[in-house]
């Protein structure tokens, strides 16, 4: 196993790669916030055509808080706040409290208002800055729609203050205070036995979740609700929702199978639901007939689908064109080694180079086109029948590449060790052809290969965005594609955030892999690089 | 006894006399080297390169010269919706009685544009781009890696920033920038630079340091040449072969680079003719109207495929160790 200062390195290499991962999301970060204008994203927002004047600004500014460019406080929850200390419950039936609240339509005279200019010391004494939109009257006299007149104290967040924002938040662990309900009062986290999987899970009572680890028969078999990744929030394609849950939430149709509700535990009574009881949160506004269902307040729960999460999807997909690629890119490296400069080899040649050098949508789009005139195999991913008919057009696609690169490398790492000093002198040994390729080419081989397979995952990975965008697969390319083209900057910002930390993880995979696999090399005595 | 007798006594038998003739008969001559004439030899010993040269010229002529003459106005059928999607056979009935002519000879796309003036438009933009992008990239990459190689202090600071860049898919960071930096072909240019030396430099880099340390280098600076000299003496001519051989991948990978992302909506702006953007456009009925996709698809793939087999086979011809 490792060994001491292989325990230092892998630290080291870990802090590396967060210090790059922290970078690179704050260089994007920078560069975006900075350089996109902000109102791009009201361009496809109906809400924000609909409304007009000073409503459609206020609009502006109650998006821009919650997308974190800025915070903002109005007059009238000001006037509430005060009058709400002052006074305490029926503050609003207090004479000066309309005529404080209707002081500002009136452009001449708002500014030696008590309260006005109460609520523009305060502020300014923070660093607010004070806006007031002037009241949009028509040549009648009359307020045009929308047009009344506001007063409100802005405060722009730096770039700075959003990295922060973000990067504080990055990781959240349920706690058993996180329930804001005092009549909980037994809070605890446990293990129980699980009565869905037989097994034992961690559950927490006081947590947002209540299975927070647990067992199932699905893919990959142990979950966790305990920690969450968080990304930020969606801008404009999927309007303020959590992108962790946009590409973790699963597609497709309610999945509903025999299942028993905690009432029913125990008495042989089946129903017929799609609910996800580990699934299940804190539910503050539970009635008393579900607390009776569900046994306590965690009534919230999500569904079981058939489909799978845009995660999903890009990982099978990604995976599948990885396994391809290695069960045809090696041997056929392999065999063009062996036969070199013969016709097999010429072939293997013209095929690198096609791949190497020509941009993927040619050959993405010879295989579309193949695969759907003579196999009549589906072209979008929506129109398909099944999962397992969708995807073989992309896998394929996606191995392309993988295949042509793998070639590339076998043959030369092969060719590299045939002509190797130890191999010639083996032979002279009088060891077998076969013998040789066995214990010694391919093993050296080989360990090369390793070295370079999450460098392949990396270039699947990434060749999934342009594959995604043209087979209309609903994965993590082709949320940020779709991102891309509609300024959605919370999306992009994850898509770098998810993209980077896998190339980083599998840039370590990767080293790691070769240490373990090659006793020759030593990462520590040198203290870098990996080849 | 009888032995002493057989050596020669005097001066006359030890030596003999011989002219200045036989002197240089002793001289080995070596055949003139020519660096650069070795470098063609080689090159043209493979057949093949005549006739990829030959269709290289011939692209960078048409694409080159023939705009100014074929001028691509993709708007000029706008109104008239009749010319919209010709296959290459009705084009030319429609606007030419059905003769041949060039303009019309890959049929219309979707807004009634000639699909051939297109394309040597968009080639001409692609070649345009390829170049100018790779000879910032080449030059301040060769710069700062010859540089770097030498310089102890940079190799801290700069490593450490090709670490950073070096672990994000490349791709991922050209999309951003130009998401960034927005479109337009000296913005994309721009956004192509950035962080495009960066790579060509780290491998400058390695490839200094090993010359560097080399004995011949060492001497030199034991006799106190300035590093200057040494750099531009000792370390740069080893570098042809490693530069034609960087240009053969960073020239097709800049016109892919350019296609992925004009088919993602990001390339340049939708005044300047690109083969992505063409691509892109003809993809959404790439099986009804195969005329205005696959035209430009093939010379996207036969651009690429000449220009990387060029170079790498410049790249063979200028290593000095095929010249024997």
């Amino acid at each position: 196993m490792l060994n001491c200062p292989m325990k230092k390195y892998v630290f080291k290499r870990i802090l590396a790669s967060l210090f790059s991962l922290l970078v690179v999301v704050a260089v994007v970060m920078l560069l975006i916030y900075s350089a996109i204008e902000r109102n791009v994203i009201f361009q496809q927002d109906d809400i924000w055509n609909k409304r007009s004047n000073n409503d459609q600004k206020m609009y502006e500014y109650a998006q821009y808080q919650k997308y974190g460019y800025l915070s903002y406080i109005d007059y009238g929850s000001f006037l509430k706040q005060k009058y709400l200390e002052e006074y305490g419950e029926g503050y609003d039936s207090q004479e000066s409290f309309a005529t404080d609240r209707k002081i500002i339509q009136k452009p001449k005279e708002y500014l030696e208002n008590a309260s006005v200019q109460d609520f523009i010391k305060t502020y300014e004494a923070k660093g607010y800055e004070i806006k007031y939109l002037e009241p949009v009257v028509s040549k009648s006299g009359k307020v045009k729609k929308g047009g009344d007149a506001q007063l409100l104290a802005i405060q722009e967040k730096s770039v700075f203050y959003r990295l922060w924002d973000y990067f504080s938040h990055f990781i959240t662990v349920e706690t058993t205070k996180d329930v804001e309900d005092p009549n909980l009062t037994d809070r605890y986290v446990r293990f129980e036995k699980d009565p869905y999987s037989g097994l034992f899970a961690l559950v927490g009572s006081g947590t947002t979740h209540k299975y927070l680890l647990y067992f199932d028969s699905s893919f990959p078999f142990i979950h966790q609700n305990w920690m969450h990744l968080n990304l930020g929030t969606s801008y404009t394609t999927y309007r303020g929702q959590e992108i962790t849950e946009v590409i973790t939430t699963p597609a497709g149709k309610m999945k509903a199978f025999p299942q028993q509700f905690p009432n029913q535990l125990g008495t042989g009574e089946f129903t017929n639901t799609a609910v996800d009881f580990h699934s299940r949160t804190y539910n503050s506004a539970a009635t008393e007939a579900e607390i009776a269902q569900f046994g306590d307040a965690y009534t919230a729960y999500s569904m079981h689908k058939d489909g799978l999460s845009p995660i999903g999807v890009s990982f099978l997909i990604g995976i599948l064109a990885t396994v391809l690629a290695y069960l045809i890119g090696l041997p056929a490296g392999i065999l063009a080694a062996l036969f070199k400069d013969r016709l097999v080899d010429k072939i293997g040649n013209a095929y690198i180079i096609f791949v190497m050098a020509c941009p993927s949508l040619a050959y993405i789009f010879i295989v579309a086109a193949l695969g759907t005139q003579i196999f009549g195999l589906p072209y979008k991913f929506a129109t398909a029948q099944s999962l397992g008919i969708a995807i073989i057009l992309p896998v394929i696609s996606m191995a392309m590449r993988q295949i042509g690169s793998l070639m590339k490398w076998v043959r030369r790492y092969m060719i590299d060790e045939m002509n190797a000093d130890y191999v010639k002198f083996a032979r002279a040994e009088g060891m077998s052809e076969g013998e040789i390729y066995r214990t010694h080419i391919s093993r050296n081989a080989m360990i090369r290969i390793i070295h370079g397979l999450p460098w392949e995952i990396i270039f699947c990975l990434i060749g999934a965005i342009i594959t995604e965008r043209v087979y209309g697969i609903p994965g993590v390319g082709q949320l940020l594609t779709t991102a891309l083209t509609k300024h959605d900057n919370g999306v992009i910002v994850a898509a770098v955030v998810f993209y980077t930390s896998l190339s980083l993880l599998s840039l370590l995979l990767g080293d790691l892999l070769l240490i373990k696999y090659d006793p020759r090399i030593s990462l520590t005595s040198e203290g870098g690089g990996g080849r | 006894m009888n032995e002493m007798k057989n050596v020669p006594q005097t001066s006359e038998d030890l030596f003999k006399f011989i002219d200045s003739n036989s002197i240089s008969s002793e001289k080995i001559v070596a055949p003139r080297y020519s660096y650069w004439k070795s470098v063609f030899r080689v090159f043209f010993r493979k057949k093949t390169n005549y006739f990829l040269l030959g269709v290289l010229a011939l692209m960078m002529l048409v694409s080159f010269v023939m705009p100014s003459f074929w001028i691509y106005d993709p708007n000029e059928n706008v109104m008239n919706a009749a010319t919209f999607n010709l296959s290459p056979v009705k084009a030319m009935k429609y606007f030419n009685n059905g003769a041949f002519s060039f303009k019309w000879c890959l049929g219309t796309g979707s807004l009634g544009n000639s699909i051939f003036y297109g394309i040597i438009a968009s080639a001409r933009t692609s070649l345009l781009l390829a170049f100018i992008v790779a000879a910032i990239n080449m030059t301040v990459g060769i710069l700062i890696g010859s540089v770097w190689g030498y310089v102890k202090k940079l190799d801290m600071i700069l490593l450490t920033i090709y670490n950073i860049i070096a672990n994000v898919p490349g791709l991922l960071v050209l999309t951003v920038l130009v998401y960034v930096i927005g479109q337009g072909f000296w913005s994309f240019i721009f956004a192509m630079t950035v962080t495009g030396w960066l790579g060509i430099a780290f491998f400058f880099r390695n490839q200094v340091m090993i010359i560097r340390d080399r004995e011949y280098s060492l001497a030199s600076r034991c006799l106190g040449t300035p590093v200057r000299r040494i750099v531009s003496k000792n370390v740069l001519p080893f570098m042809v072969s490693v530069i034609v051989t960087l240009l053969a991948t960073d020239l097709p990978a800049t016109i892919s680079s350019e296609v992925f992302l004009s088919y993602l909506g990001l390339g340049m702006s939708a005044t300047v003719p690109s083969l992505g953007r063409m691509i892109q456009q003809g993809q959404t009925a790439f099986m009804t109207f195969p005329w205005a996709f696959w035209p430009p698809v093939a010379v996207a793939a036969t651009l690429t495929i000449i220009l990387y087999l060029l170079g790498q086979n410049l790249g063979d011809a200028s290593d000095p160790r095929t010249h024997m």
